[in-house]
């Protein structure tokens, strides 16, 4: 009701969100009838969420950035520094597990930080300034490795996301859920959330009401590039390993969930749980198509087709507004 | 321009100054006024990382003057290094390429220059523009890595393939030396076959939805090792490990920790130091006016568990 007040929503939004979930309810519903042994198995339900979490960790703080007006290339090779960095402090009786833990987030957001300070002070369009730090910090991640994957984690590494609650439920979707929950709490509820809408909507109008827009905006690819540090954590204790060309890609993807969950890459607009939706339904699609053993040139072909009509879907409801 | 005509120059004479046959000595060494170059695809993983230093070492060795080029795995980028060692008056050239097409044209135009080409590891579609190709056989290894894992499994069962960047050459051949063993064995069934880019990410996900359809696994035949530790990852967690039979390539310093620790069966190494001190040899080799052979072939080596320890550093 608040969003109806602040004028931003209104009857398109409705569609626009009720589209995004029949689409997604679509898809899950076509592969429990393509596959209802395999993919509707609660098992793989889980397993598919285990899949979507680092690809939604990054999605949320991409969805900061995006609503804001922006856009942040760098959270692929922030990925693979700081799980370079995590693997590296992870070694078995080297350092305190905790390092492992924090040094990843606080790099990512000290790189955050730089980006949004070149946006928000130097005036330096976000595509730039972010294409330039995700060639540093992929050189950045093979410098620190030498090039080759670092290895030999300790086990406490590898349980932060390959752990299990009571034996079945992996921890990996708990890091999600607890960064979407955080994420709509800061977008819905604080004043931090309100002046991201804002800034994005009309930087200009902003300022003049009052708004800090620079401290705001560097804030904003703060907490995107700390995501992008826990989701780097997240990644190499996953596959026990710190890898110099993991997450390459990573930052399309994640620009693509919330795409597809119907925030406006024009700023101003779009709500917490769609790119939520967007990244269980890449995951979802990824999962679907490995199950029903379709070809990997097929598989390329549809996810792409899927984000079209997905977008397309979006641009139809906001004009039926 | 003038500037580029006198480099070309100086450079034609100095490659038809070091093509004069030498005085034949024991011991080989590269001569003060020669420079070589070494084009590397790229320097992001363990293979190319140890090739690369193996050329080095070699290098050192022999005296030889040698500057290390890294195309960032972009064609176009090794397209221009060609060239610039051209301009630059190189002695050899030694190329581990990018992709099997697209460098004739400039690998030639280094050849007629007088340049010594020799053509490392991936071999280049068009050999005519190479002195010598020196490197191992991407069927060769595929075969003893399928060989060992259709007689781990008893000959028969489902198995699945981890390929690499689909239309790769090492993809392709490998891919392929698996096939050829499997003719011989009509009970071992392929049941998935997919990309995963040797990413261990992308080989995690893609094993562990394989595991969900409930298609019993016998092994994972993985393209590279990257993948395959993705594979023992979903093992891991499934709690398959040794139920599931898994194999990648390449000799990986983490792969070959995984063997010698029990959670991957096998891996197979291209003998990559050996490519690499090889294919600097023959250059030195060639540049100093001895005949080399146009094909040299570096034999590959299984590793499992009983002989890894003679692998490890």
């Amino acid at each position: 009701m608040s969003e109806r007040r602040r004028g931003t929503y209104g009857r398109g939004q409705f569609f626009q969100d009720f589209g995004l979930i029949l689409i997604f309810l679509a898809v899950v519903g076509v592969l429990v009838v393509l596959s209802p042994d395999a993919f509707a198995r609660p098992a793989n339900l889980i397993g598919i969420i285990k899949q979507a979490s680092i690809n939604g960790v990054l999605a949320m703080g991409m969805t900061f950035v995006i609503i804001s007006g922006g856009i942040d290339l760098s959270v692929g090779s922030i990925v693979a520094f700081t799980g370079v960095v995590a693997a590296s402090f992870a070694h078995p009786d080297e350092y305190p597990l905790a390092l492992a833990i924090v040094a990843p987030m606080l790099l990512g957001a000290l790189i955050g930080a730089v980006n949004g300070a070149s946006v928000a002070y130097g005036g330096i369009p976000s595509f730039i300034v972010t294409l330039a730090s995700m060639i540093v910090f992929r050189g950045a991640a093979l410098i620190t490795s030498d090039g080759s994957p670092v290895f030999g984690v300790s086990d406490a590494f590898e349980e932060i996301a390959g752990g299990f609650v009571a034996g079945y439920l992996p921890y990996l979707p708990i890091y999600f859920i607890v960064v979407a929950g955080l994420s709509a709490f800061v977008l819905k509820a604080t004043v931090f959330g309100r002046r991201v809408y804002a800034i994005g909507g009309n930087a200009t109008a902003a300022a003049v009401s009052g708004i800090n827009v620079k401290a705001t905006l560097t804030g904003v690819y703060m907490i995107s590039g700390a995501l992008a540090g826990l989701a780097g954590l997240l990644l190499a204790s996953r596959t026990v390993s710190g890898s110099p060309t993991a997450g390459e890609g990573y930052e399309l993807n994640a620009i693509a969930a919330v795409i597809i969950g119907g925030v406006s890459m024009t700023g101003g607009v779009g709500r917490w749980y769609g790119p939520v939706i967007g990244a269980l339904l890449i995951a979802v699609i990824g999962n679907g198509l490995d199950i029903l053993n379709v070809s990997s040139y097929y598989q390329l072909v549809i996810q792409g087709l899927i984000i079209y009509f997905a977008v397309l879907a979006d641009i139809k409801g906001k004009a039926g507004r | 321009m003038k500037k580029t005509l006198v480099c070309l120059a100086a450079m034609t004479l100095g490659a038809t100054l070091s093509w004069a046959p030498s005085v034949l000595s024991a011991e080989l060494k590269a001569k003060p006024e020669q420079k070589y170059a070494l084009l590397m695809s790229h320097m992001d993983n363990e293979f190319t990382i140890q090739l690369s230093g193996a050329v080095k070492d070699k290098a050192k060795e022999l005296d030889a003057k040698l500057t290390v080029f890294d195309a960032r795995n972009e064609i176009a980028k090794q397209i221009s290094q060609v060239e610039t060692a051209v301009t630059q008056g190189y002695t050899g050239i030694l190329i581990e390429p990018v992709a099997v097409d697209g460098l004739g044209p400039a690998l030639g135009a280094a050849k007629k220059a007088g340049i010594g080409v020799i053509n490392l590891n991936q071999k280049v579609s068009d050999t005519s523009v190479i002195d010598s190709y020196v490197g191992a056989n991407p069927v060769e290894g595929g075969q003893i890595e399928m060989e060992f894992i259709a007689k781990a499994i008893g000959g028969k069962g489902n198995v699945a393939f981890l390929l690499g960047p689909l239309g790769s050459d090492a993809q392709i051949g490998r891919t392929q030396g698996y096939e050829n063993v499997l003719k011989n064995y009509p009970d071992i069934k392929v049941v998935y076959k997919q990309t995963a880019n040797w990413r261990t990410d992308q080989a995690l996900k893609l094993t562990e939805n394989w595991l969900q359809t409930g298609t019993e696994l016998a092994a994972v035949v993985s393209n590279n090792d990257d993948m395959a530790l993705g594979a023992v990852k979903a093992a891991k967690d499934a709690q398959l490990i040794g139920k599931i039979k898994i194999a990648g390539l390449d000799a990986a310093p983490n792969a070959l920790a995984a063997v010698k620790n029990g959670t991957m069966d096998a891996t197979v190494s291209q003998n990559t130091i050996e490519q690499g001190l090889m294919g600097m040899e023959a250059l030195v080799k060639l540049a100093n006016g001895e005949k080399i052979e146009p094909v040299i072939t570096v034999p590959h080596a299984l590793i499992t568990k009983e002989n890894v320890a003679k692998f490890m550093k």
